[in-house]
C-alpha cells in the first residue's frame, strides 16, 4: 500500500510539472501570435522614435529610465524597504557562519577578481545608455564584491573594510538623489521624472554625457542597488 | 547550424530543470541552478537580447547561488 502511495506521489509531481508546461506552451503560443493583431503601435513608437526623443542608444535603458521611469522608482523602493526592514529586524549579534576552511586558491582568486568586478560594475553603470547593461545590473555586480569578501574572509573583515553605516549612507544618497533628479523635471515645468519632454536637450547621441538625465539616474540606481543588496546579505548572514 | 545549436540548448535547458527539481541532494540542486543560468544566457544572446542576458548571468550565477548557499549553511544541512 505504501509503495503505491509513493508511486502516486511521484506521479502527482510529474503531472503538476506537465500541466504547467502545457499551460506555458499555450501562453507562449498566444504571445507568439501577437503581431497578427495591430496592437503594437506603442512598441513601434519606441523603436522608431526612441533614440531621437531620449538620446539614449540603448532602447531598453530609454524605456526604463525615461518612458517608464516611475516603475524603476518603484523597483528601487522595494530594495530600499527590504534592506531597511532587514537591518531593523535582525538583531545585532556576533555573526556565526558554519566554518569552512578554504584552500589558498580560493583566497587568491577572490583577491585577483575583485578589481575586475569593480571596473566591470562601474563600466556597466556609466555606459548604461550606450551599451547593454544599466544601473541595476551594474549595481548587482558591485554588490558581489562585499558578498565575496564576506564568504571567503568572514563578516568581521568585510565590515571592517566596508562599514555598514557607510553602506547605508550610500544607499540613502541613491534613493534621495533619484527623487531629487525626478523633481528637476517638475522644476523645469514638466512632469515628474520627465527627461525627453523637459528641455534638458539630448546632447550628441552616442557620447558619454548625453541623453539628459539618464546617466545620472543610472548612477543613482547603481549605487543604491549595490549598497542595498550588500546590506541585505550581511544582515541575513548575521541572523541566527 | 544556429538552429541546431539553439534546439540542443533548449533540450539541455529542460534536462537541467528536471535535474534541479528531481535530484535528491540539495547541494546538487543549488549547483545546477547556475548551469541552467549559463544555458539561458547563451539562448538570450542567440535571441539578440544582451540586456536580459547580462541580468540573467549576474543574478543567476552570482546572487541567487550565494543566497542559496548561505541559506543551506544556516540550516546546518
Amino acid at each position: 500500500m505504501s509503495k503505491i502511495n509513493e508511486r502516486l506521489k511521484k506521479l502527482h509531481t510529474i503531472a503538476l510539472v506537465v500541466a504547467l508546461a502545457v499551460f506555458l506552451l499555450v501562453v507562449v503560443y498566444e504571445i507568439h501570435n501577437l503581431d497578427n493583431n495591430s496592437k503594437r503601435y506603442l512598441s513601434e513608437h519606441y523603436i522608431s522614435e526612441g533614440v531621437r526623443e531620449t538620446g539614449a542608444i540603448n532602447l531598453v535603458t530609454s524605456v526604463l529610465y525615461d518612458y517608464r521611469a516611475f516603475d524603476t522608482l518603484g523597483e528601487a523602493t522595494v530594495i530600499l524597504t527590504a534592506a531597511a526592514i532587514l537591518s531593523l529586524l535582525v538583531p545585532v549579534s556576533k555573526a556565526t557562519m558554519l566554518g569552512t576552511k578554504f584552500s589558498i586558491i580560493v583566497y587568491q582568486t577572490t583577491k585577483f577578481s575583485i578589481p575586475f568586478l569593480a571596473v566591470l560594475g562601474v563600466h556597466l553603470i556609466f555606459f548604461g545608455h550606450l551599451s547593454p547593461g544599466g544601473g541595476f545590473v551594474g549595481g548587482v555586480v558591485l554588490s558581489i564584491i562585499p558578498i565575496l569578501l564576506t564568504i571567503t574572509y568572514g563578516v568581521e573583515f568585510s565590515e571592517s573594510k566596508l562599514k555598514p553605516a557607510k553602506k547605508k549612507l550610500v544607499e540613502d544618497i541613491g534613493a534621495i538623489g533619484f527623487i531629487l533628479l525626478g523633481l528637476l523635471g517638475v522644476v523645469t515645468g514638466s512632469n515628474f521624472l520627465a527627461n525627453g519632454q523637459a528641455n534638458f536637450g539630448p546632447g550628441n547621441t552616442g557620447e558619454l554625457i548625453s541623453a539628459g538625465l539618464i546617466p545620472y539616474l543610472n548612477v543613482m540606481i547603481g549605487i543604491k542597488v549595490g549598497a542595498g543588496l550588500a546590506i541585505i546579505f550581511n544582515s541575513l548572514i548575521k541572523e541566527k | 547550424m544556429i538552429n541546431l545549436i539553439f534546439n540542443l540548448l533548449m533540450i539541455f535547458l529542460v534536462i537541467t530543470a528536471f535535474f534541479m527539481v528531481f535530484t535528491k541532494d540539495i547541494s546538487n540542486s543549488v549547483i545546477a541552478l547556475p548551469v541552467f543560468g549559463v544555458i539561458l544566457v547563451v539562448i538570450f544572446v542567440i535571441l539578440q537580447a544582451p540586456d536580459a542576458a547580462m541580468a540573467e548571468a549576474i543574478i543567476a550565477a552570482g546572487l541567487t547561488t550565494v543566497f542559496f548557499v548561505i541559506t543551506i549553511n544556516k540550516t546546518e544541512y
